[in-house]
């Protein structure tokens, strides 16, 4: 007779949670279709770094800031041999990042001359494309980023599902 | 003729260093009898990082971003814990608006790492379900954070001195809203796994660590509470502002898999009011003590801090001998406590409440090895 009970109350409890496992079923799926859909994420996300030569002044101080000592730069030395505020070269490598934003708070320039971007796509399939240079013809000016209007460039295929309720959906 | 007496062997059996149940890479070397366990030695070091070194010669600020990955489920409990022993070396006050921010992250941190805790144990001893649950809840949670850090996992968000930016708009509704959302469903949890009668006769009858252990092998966090140890550095060393917080600390009775397992949920029952709380005490104020350089020269000294981390007392010991970069630090890491009991804890217990004892254990590699 015991041995009936607890077989009849294991069926009882099973049948509790498949009720929930069926209940959550029948709601509209929470996940994102990824490569077709895609999060936008949100304002400030730290994604891959940019890099603009034209406002930085080579003052060195994200390459003093940062944790990973990832960033390296040059000055560019103008006839004199005297160090100009410009850079010769800057170099990045998203390898070593760890996208923790320390580079970008200590940069005094405005707008920032390092920055993150909403990129959160960084595939690389060496290590070489990793370190991103920028030197005069090689910028490397990220996925969305137009460095002539200095402005994003909308992203294409995307959806937005960031609030609670959107996200929950019932 | 008598027949030869039966001649047993015992067997070594590797468990890990990739077996998906060991929740990282941890080897366990264990000797069996047939089935029942006479040896077991975990061996660790496959993830170590030398960030303790790495701490030497980087800069004070720079720690924080290094310490997000000691206990990568709970980046917050880590930022805080260093932070509080380098403001204690400093001296510096940190506002109270950035006292209350650091208790909800925590809690809300607290929450995402129990909750990978009720995925990933469901997952051991073999119920799905409840993992796809719990990791719906803490993408929401996930998307808070990032909303308000910058990112999902590794936040460096709790600095010296304060916190990194104030809350973006509208964060206070929106998390009170994931409340709302998730108090409901942590009875569906229990529905789903607490009280599951094959859960419990899984749970209920291993892995017990008494009182006495669980004080001799340094345990802490939900692992000792499991015991009966009304022990939370929150309450005891209140720091941020605890004190002011209303919250019980829920303690098992016999220190079984499944008290550990019904600890952390009630846990995160405590945590959601402490974050109700926190919310409702926010006022505007900065959020950043005035004065912390960029780069710090902190006099020569000691300091310890502690705060009550997801999986235990998470200790940071700092020496400054007044240059950039700390002398030592060393951490108190509660994961690597907490795994050593399994010497002793699996003695004597069945191979297959292997999984379910190292589950119920709640370690993560990263900050067992640093
Ligand atoms: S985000 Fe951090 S790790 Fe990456 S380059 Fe900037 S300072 Fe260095
Ligand atoms: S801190 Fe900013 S301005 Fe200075 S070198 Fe780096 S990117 Fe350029």
């Amino acid at each position: 007779m015991r041995y009936f009970q607890t077989v009849l109350n294991a069926c009882a409890d099973i049948g509790k949670g498949l009720w929930i496992t069926l209940r959550t079923m029948v709601k509209p799926a929470i996940t994102v279709q990824y490569p077709d859909e895609k999060l936008v994420p949100y304002p400030g996300f730290r994604g891959v770094l940019l890099y603009d030569a034209e406002i930085c002044i080579s003052c060195s101080l994200c390459v003093k800031a940062c944790p990973s000592e990832c960033i390296q730069l040059e000055s560019r030395k103008n006839e004199a041999g005297k160090r100009v505020p410009k850079v010769s070269w800057y170099s990045l490598d998203v390898g070593k990042c760890n996208f923790c934003r320390l580079c970008e708070e200590a940069c005094p320039t405005k707008p920032k001359a390092v920055w993150h971007s909403r990129d959160f796509e960084a595939v690389f399939s060496s290590r070489e494309e990793m370190v991103r240079y920028w030197r005069k013809g090689t910028e490397y000016p990220g996925q969305w980023y137009d460095p002539v209007t200095r402005t994003y460039k909308p992203v294409a295929g995307q959806v937005s599902l960031q609030t609670v309720p959107e996200r929950i959906l019932y | 003729m008598t027949p030869a007496p039966l001649r047993t062997d015992q067997l070594f059996v590797n468990l890990g260093p990739q077996h998906p149940s060991t929740h990282g890479v941890l080897r366990v070397g264990l000797t069996l009898e047939g089935e029942v366990i006479m040896r077991a030695e975990p061996d660790i070091g496959y993830l170590h990082r030398g960030t303790e070194k790495l701490s030497e010669i980087r800069g004070w600020n720079q720690l924080v971003a290094l310490s997000d990955r000691w206990d990568y489920c709970n980046a917050m409990g880590n930022n805080l814990a260093y932070c509080l022993a380098a403001e204690k070396l400093l001296t510096v006050e940190v506002p109270e608006r950035a006292q209350h921010l650091r208790a909800v992250m925590c809690e809300l941190n607290r929450i995402a790492s129990h909750l990978i805790f009720f995925g990933t144990f469901g997952i051991d001893i073999g119920a799905f379900t409840p993992f796809l649950h719990a990791f719906r809840e803490r993408e929401m949670l996930l998307d808070l954070f990032e909303s308000c850090t910058g990112a999902r996992l590794t936040y460096n968000y709790i600095r010296i001195g304060g916190v990194m930016r104030d809350l973006p708009k509208g964060w206070p509704d929106l998390c009170r809203e994931f409340l709302e959302f998730f108090k409901p469903r942590l009875q569906e949890y229990d529905t789903l796994l607490s009280f599951n009668p094959i859960f419990l006769d899984r749970t209920k009858t291993v892995g017990h660590i008494s009182r006495e252990s669980a004080l001799n092998w340094g345990v802490s966090g939900p692992n000792l509470r499991a015991s009966g140890v009304k022990a939370d550095v929150r309450k005891l060393d209140p720091y941020c502002l605890y004190a002011k917080y209303d919250f019980e600390i829920p303690v098992g009775k016999t220190g079984c898999c499944w008290d550990r397992y019904y600890c952390r949920m009630l846990e995160i029952k405590e945590s959601v009011r402490i974050v109700e709380q926190a919310l409702g005490l926010l006022a505007d104020g900065p959020v950043m003590a005035k004065g912390v350089a960029k780069i710090l020269k902190p006099a020569p000294g000691e300091s310890y801090g502690h705060v009550e981390a997801a999986r235990g007392d998470l200790g940071v010991h700092l020496i400054s001998d007044g240059n950039t970069a700390p002398y030592r630090l060393h951490v108190r890491a509660p994961s690597f406590m907490n795994l050593q009991i399994l010497q002793e804890l699996l003695v004597g217990q069945r191979m297959s409440d292997v999984i379910a004892i190292l589950g119920s254990i709640d370690i993560v590699l990263g900050e067992v090895d640093r």
